[in-house]
């Protein structure tokens, strides 16, 4: 059975404030050396799914750069392969500008779809990461001879609430989804079935469902395609039963790059192989008087002072006397000597000059914005 | 051959009013021709399993790493690595030549290893005889020059820049040198130069050296000579067919156009236990100008696919550098710790090198040690263990683990053991 894997690389709902202004979210680093987008692309290539799709929408330039032709992948391909698909451009009669909704952005890269050979489409969200055994829902879709499974999970991993915009499935007790509701603010308690953006489905079934929905002028694909089908089509929920990591807000970000200091998360998610676009760095170097605990260190880093429960990222510099702690440190960014920085997400290419003192709130993280010097 | 083909269509053009085309010109004016067959025997355990070349350096490289990185930021693409002596790890290790920018339509990385030509074959005699056996390889980019390394040093090196030089004073060949301290020549070959870097004589590691300039191992040869000499040299029976024992000596009686290239900069042979490891611990000597961080010279690497390295609670890292994939939750002091390594808690490892994907126990003690990759010093094990005095200048033997190798819960290895490595297969 031979699959297309189809990434959403922004995302309709996030709110990431300065961090999202210059890149798309799936752009972001996380967990020192990755962007957000690698656990998705690896998670298919571990998988066998060697035919990858990035939709894109605002700001990927970066993400772009991060991908190039796939090669970190294994997807320098001549069949499938990493295909990033950039907005389509459309004057405003033709219903102009970017997308109006996920269908939209699907119903504009159809050609492209059309093209592969596959037969499902499995299709990703990727503000949510997980590492998957996509051959068990393989598997399970067939099995059960759904039209669409939907896969969700009941984890909160520490969050209170579902994260707004996400669905929440009504299953029967075969697991069959028959409505969805869509959370719009922090109602919605516990233990509730929430979609992981992650779906299954025909690629055949898919070009019609996105050509038919986009003739009616609907353009949401939870809404105009899940619920309105659910009475006609068989879809299907899937659980997830592990671990994963949801991020579309900056406490979800500073709590999702935390969390990898866990054992059971590391476990995780670095169970199977994670690519990477490849540096060439140095090792990182420790210097005399370093005191370095339950971190997460990139290379080519150099450190000469504390460093305690924080995320730094490739070639960042930690000067002498200066105390990093719960902090997430974007490459290349330089902290001088005797600095003391608490709950501070600093972005790349950053330069904190001598005796600056920052400190954020875990709910409420201070963001200094790309290149900044202070 | 090609040349004369070249220009066949241009005479049909004016003659005949039609053109057929021949194709692109395939000349490089400069290839590298790396030697990598040694054996390596002074390393011992370390090349049991591996050539000389495929051994682990500097938290994260192999020593052909220096020589490849070199040659294409130095502009050569194009790169023959002459291999015989157990050869797949190595193989493995260079692939495509994609680390390294070495996958190119035309040219790139080739390994070429010895093999059958009409009814004979037979193995590299001597590092002038593998070049030979390969002249079919080099003909075919009919370069003008022929640059000839080893792979069993460290160094950065700008190739372009002695080649500039080589043309410069119109040689036939240029010998790239390093000026060593008089007490330290004559454990290398030297060469006695005039004025102007002319040479005159060629000692191979002289009682009593004239001169402090050391060769190098990097030669640039004006390929026609070279083919000359070559082909000389393999019909002479008594000849050892090697640069240094021959083919050099032999230009230079000839009077041809020799000249040193002086290189400034760090360059060691790493071909000893206590070289390699000294070379190792000059990466953490801020004294000695041996910096890996060089964004405009950056050395290239076949990368593991790990996650970031992880320090925990009981971590305590002093002057050592760590690389990716790591879990480090001891005191790890003055060493060099590859990728994948586990350091646990209470261990303490001091002055010594851990190659990729080891693990050190609890409580374990690992001093002035070189540790193979995938071994295993279990709780409470030391590895290096001295109770004679030390000096700055004067320190305990090197300890050795080879790779796979074991060291038992509590077991105590003297400094200066080697341990064998534990074999994989059928061997």
């Amino acid at each position: 059975m031979s699959v297309l894997g189809i990434i959403f690389s922004y995302s309709e709902r996030e709110n990431l404030r300065e961090l999202t202004q210059k890149r798309t979210l799936s752009a972001l680093p996380i967990a020192g050396k990755y962007r957000i987008i690698d656990f998705a692309i690896s998670n298919y290539v571990n998988n066998g799914i060697y035919d990858i799709s990035v939709i894109t929408r605002d700001n990927y330039h970066s993400l772009m750069d991060h991908l190039g032709q796939g090669k970190e992948w294994d997807l320098v391909r001549k069949r499938g392969g990493l295909r990033v698909l950039t907005p389509y451009a459309r004057s405003e009669g033709a219903g102009g500008g970017i997308y109006k909704g996920t269908v939209d952005a699907l119903a504009s890269h159809l050609s492209s779809i059309r093209r592969s050979m596959a037969d499902l489409v499995i299709l990703t969200d990727a503000s949510v990461l997980y590492s998957m055994d996509y051959q068990k829902l393989i598997e399970r879709h067939l099995e059960t001879g759904a039209d669409i499974t939907a896969v969700y999970s009941r984890q909160l991993n520490g969050y209170h609430t579902v994260p707004a915009g996400l669905p929440v499935f009504k299953m029967d007790e075969n697991e069959r989804i028959f409505d969805l509701t869509v959370n719009t603010d922090d109602t919605i308690e516990q233990d509730v079935p929430w979609g992981l953006g992650c779906y299954v489905i025909q690629k055949t079934l898919l070009e019609t469902v996105i050509a038919d929905s986009v003739a009616a002028k609907r353009y949401d694909f939870k809404k105009d395609i899940i619920k309105r089908l659910a009475p006609r089509l068989k879809i299907m929920g899937c659980e997830h039963r592990n671990l994963l990591l949801e991020i579309s807000s900056v406490s979800g970000y500073m709590k999702a790059n935390m969390n990898f200091l866990k054992p059971e998360f590391r476990m995780e998610f670095f169970k199977t192989p994670v690519y990477t676009k490849i540096k060439d760095s140095v090792p990182t170097q420790y210097g005399q008087n370093c005191k370095v605990i339950n971190s997460i260190i990139s290379d080519e880093c150099r450190i000469e002072g504390t460093v305690e429960n924080s995320v730094i990222s490739r070639g960042v510099r930690i000067g002498k006397n200066t105390v990093v702690k719960d902090c997430i440190i974007m490459q290349h960014t330089e902290i001088h000597d005797n600095c003391m920085l608490h709950n501070v997400i600093i972005d790349k290419d950053v330069i904190i000059r001598d005796h600056q003192q920052l400190s954020g709130h875990a709910a409420y993280p201070i963001i200094i914005e790309k290149a900044s010097i202070i | 051959m090609f040349r004369g083909a070249c220009t066949a269509p241009l005479i049909s053009f004016i003659f005949r009013a039609e053109v057929t085309f021949v194709g692109y010109t395939k000349k490089k004016e400069m290839i590298a021709m790396l030697l990598a067959g040694g054996q390596g025997s002074r390393l011992g355990v370390l090349t049991r399993s591996v050539a000389k070349p495929a051994v682990p350096f500097g938290g994260k490289y192999r020593i052909i790493d220096f020589p490849l990185s070199n040659c294409i930021n130095s502009g050569i693409d194009t790169v023959g690595v002459l291999t015989q002596y157990r050869p797949l790890e190595l193989n493995a290790y260079i692939g495509s030549g994609q680390p390294w920018d070495l996958d190119r339509i035309y040219g790139g990385v080739f390994i070429l290893p010895p093999y059958v030509k009409d009814k004979s074959g037979e193995w590299y005699k001597g590092t002038a005889n593998a070049i030979y056996q390969n002249m079919q390889f080099i003909e075919i980019y009919e370069p003008e020059y022929v640059l000839i390394l080893s792979g069993d040093h460290i160094y950065k090196m700008d190739y372009g820049r002695m080649l500039k030089a080589h043309k410069e004073k119109k040689a036939d060949c240029t010998i790239a040198v390093l000026r060593v301290p008089m007490e330290e020549a004559s454990r290398f070959g030297v060469m006695n130069v005039e004025d102007d870097l002319r040479i005159y004589e060629f000692e191979e590691k002289p009682e009593h050296p004239k001169s402090n300039l050391a060769s190098m191992g990097v030669y640039i040869f004006n390929w026609k000579k070279l083919k000359e000499y070559l082909i000389k040299d393999e019909s002479d029976e008594t000849s050892d067919k090697d640069f240094g024992k021959n083919v050099i000596p032999a230009m230079l009686k000839a009077q041809e156009r020799m000249y040193a290239y002086e290189h400034e900069g760090y360059w060691k042979d790493v071909g000893t236990i206590e070289s390699l490891w000294e070379a190792n611990m000059d990466l953490l000597d801020p004294e000695v100008p041996l910096e890996l961080y060089d964004p405009h010279w950056r050395i290239y690497s076949r990368n593991l696919t790990l996650p970031a390295q992880f320090v925990a609670d009981h971590a305590k890292l002093q002057n050592c550098t760590v690389s990716e994939g790591c879990y480090i939750d001891g005191n790890v002091a003055d060493s060099i710790i590859f990728p994948g390594v586990t350091v646990e808690e209470g261990a303490r490892v001091y002055k010594s090198v851990i190659m990729p994907e080891s693990v050190v126990k609890k409580g374990a003690r690992v001093e002035y040690a070189i540790v193979s990759p995938e071994s295993f010093i279990g709780e409470g094990a030391v590895v290096g263990s001295w109770d004679g005095g030390e000096t700055e200048d004067l320190h305990r033997p090197i300890t050795v683990l080879g790779q796979g190798a074991e060291a038992k819960a509590g077991e105590i290895i003297p400094a200066g053991t080697v341990l064998e490595e534990r074999k994989k297969g059928g061997e």
